[in-house]
């Protein structure tokens, strides 16, 4: 009984330390983005104070009227909206059937497709972005969204294919030899028997295409010249030059840009770090 | 015949994504290659003559920028990495524990994976700045510094400055990857080490970290790949500079071919950086098995 007692003595003291470690980290890692929050909320005159305070002393959501009413966001957010969506929607088609095929069916060249799908994903956007710039011109999709929503998902497509090859796979067989002997053709079988098993897998895909069209930077900085067509992140880095040191207005930018993610993320990332594993890990 | 059937509504089902990839992944890289035996200059009148490889002797042997942003992308690299990989391991070990809201602090975590670039660097160069920066305030607070630290614009302190940033933004994705890895320690194995009287940091040698050195291979290997080509933090903080000090490889590539025109000459520089990330990923994995090698027979 004292061994007991003792050991849980221990047990509690080792749960103190540890919860203590975590809130440090979380203070520490979540502070900027609380900074960014806080400091959005405060008014002009407060922003650029000598003594900062950690919350504002006049709340005001002013600086994001602003940034909505004052410049070009709202035409950069629905840009952004659009060429992640249909980027998204791209993407998620194609993979869907890849993955089904790489997942269930032998054919002549799995391996060798697997591997070009894990090269791909290798590629710096660096040097991708290059040569795309030169073929982009020549096809005379420079400066349009086209050129945007093609590269998106052609960037997202590997990863996305890889990652919902993982979910499929995790159904079980015997539900499609099941449809196969009732007569179902394979086209049938897949849409009506494992697409609504997928959810989570699609789920996840979605998420990851989303986030990833809405957050590129490097391709909409060196395609897209007019401002009409700028994308968020492009939208908000010219911030910088025409509004110098509005640090009101990038910060509401700032936060408008980061809002959509963050909620669709928390909301779902079960499914997207279930899918992340997914893909990444078992390589 | 059956399986002939299967077999070519396979091919139907990968064709687009198999013609999405050639177009626009290899495709570019085959163009690019090509583009850089090119004069490609923008506005040149002979953009498609052959030079041989006169971009890549100009790199190696005429450009001192190459040289100096190739060590600035090692460093660069490398300490991001491992700051991340620390950050990643010790959250993860955390939070492998059995304890009370552990899905709620997973979750908390990973956030700052999903943050943009964009509202990360500026986020950041908000926390950083000179005179209202919240960090230069909270360091004068306590007596840290008496006067503000030129976080950005100091040659000497931008490279440390971004590289916690990109930290900041790396290590969950290895995080979630450890915590992973860490589901595959036996149970027994750690328990019985306890028994045996082993302290937190044997348990860790001996016990957990065999079962997630594999892993931790492979995500370190990853990061740095995504570290050595990453562009948005370093472009959006410094844009490469004070004075170059955080000019690596991309904002130079960038510079070349945006700024100085010069596609083909840039094209070379990316190639280079492609020829410098096979060679550290291929020399990292034989280190790896050279020294799995070793502690094999060590066991032995």
């Amino acid at each position: 009984m004292k061994i007991a007692s003792l050991d849980r003595y221990r047990l509690s003291f080792t749960l103190l330390v540890v919860y203590c470690l975590l809130a440090a980290a979380a203070i520490v890692i979540l502070f900027p983005i609380f900074w960014m929050a806080s400091s959005s909320l405060k008014p002009a005159p407060e922003l650029f104070a000598r003594n900062l305070t950690m919350l504002p002393i006049a709340w005001t959501l002013e600086n994001y009227l602003n940034v909505w009413q004052g410049t070009d966001f709202p035409k950069y957010f629905w840009n952004s909206f659009k060429v992640a969506s249909i980027s998204t929607a791209m993407t998620v088609f194609v993979s869907v059937y890849a993955a089904y095929a790489l997942a269930r069916i032998r054919f002549f060249g799995r391996g060798a497709y697997g591997i070009v799908l894990l090269i791909t994903q290798m590629f710096p956007h660096i040097l991708l972005v290059l040569p795309l710039f030169i073929i982009i011109q020549r096809l005379g999709l420079f400066n349009t969204h086209a050129a945007l929503i093609i590269a998106y998902t052609a960037f997202s497509l590997p990863f996305t294919i890889w990652m919902l090859r993982g979910f499929f796979e995790a159904i079980p067989q015997e539900l499609e030899e099941a449809a196969a002997i009732d007569g179902a053709s394979l086209l049938t079988t897949f849409h009506k028997v494992i697409l609504p098993l997928a959810g989570p897998g699609l789920a996840a895909v979605t998420m990851f295409g989303f986030i990833r069209g809405w957050n590129e930077f490097l391709f909409a900085l060196v395609f897209l010249q007019g401002h009409d067509l700028f994308t968020l992140p492009i939208g908000l880095a010219s911030f910088q030059e025409e509004y110098t040191f509005r640090w009101d207005l990038i910060l509401a930018g700032s936060g408008i840009i980061t809002l959509p993610v963050l909620f669709f993320f928390l909301l779902m990332q079960r499914f997207i770090v279930q899918g992340l594993l997914g893909g990444a890990v078992k390589g | 015949m059956f399986l002939q059937k299967r077999a070519r509504f396979a091919y139907y089902l990968i064709l687009p994504s198999l013609l999405i990839i050639t177009l626009l992944d290899l495709v570019p890289i085959i163009e690019s290659v090509v583009v850089s035996l090119q004069s490609q200059n923008m506005g040149r009148a002979n953009p498609d003559a052959f030079v041989g490889l006169a971009h890549y002797a100009r790199a190696l042997f005429d450009e001192p920028t190459f040289w100096s942003s190739l060590w600035k992308t090692l460093i660069w690299t490398a300490f991001s990495v491992i700051g991340a990989y620390l950050v990643a391991l010790g959250l993860a070990l955390l939070l492998h524990m059995d304890i009370w809201g552990r899905g709620f602090f997973r979750a908390l975590f990973l956030v700052p994976w999903v943050i943009p670039d964009v509202a990360t660097a500026l986020l950041w160069k908000w926390l950083y700045g000179d005179e209202f920066g919240v960090i230069n305030f909270l360091l004068t607070k306590i007596g840290v510094i008496n006067r503000p630290v030129l976080w950005l614009s100091d040659p000497l302190m931008a490279m440390p400055a971004v590289v916690l940033v990109q930290v900041w933004k790396l290590y969950p994705v290895m995080f979630v990857v450890l915590l992973a890895a860490l589901q595959n320690v036996p149970k027994e194995l750690s328990e019985s080490a306890v028994i045996d009287g082993a302290n937190i940091w044997q348990r860790f040698r001996f016990v957990t970290f065999p079962f997630i050195k594999a892993t931790s291979i492979i995500v370190t290997l990853l990061a740095s790949i995504w570290t050595f080509q990453a562009f948005d933090i370093v472009y959006l903080l410094t844009g490469g500079g004070p004075a170059g000090a955080t000019k690596i490889l991309p904002t130079l590539v960038y510079d070349k071919a945006f700024w100085g025109l010069e596609i083909g000459y840039a094209s070379a520089i990316a190639l280079l950086m492609l020829i410098a990330l096979l060679i550290i990923s291929v020399a990292y994995l034989l280190l790896y098995r050279a020294q799995s090698d070793v502690i094999e027979e060590a066991r032995a």
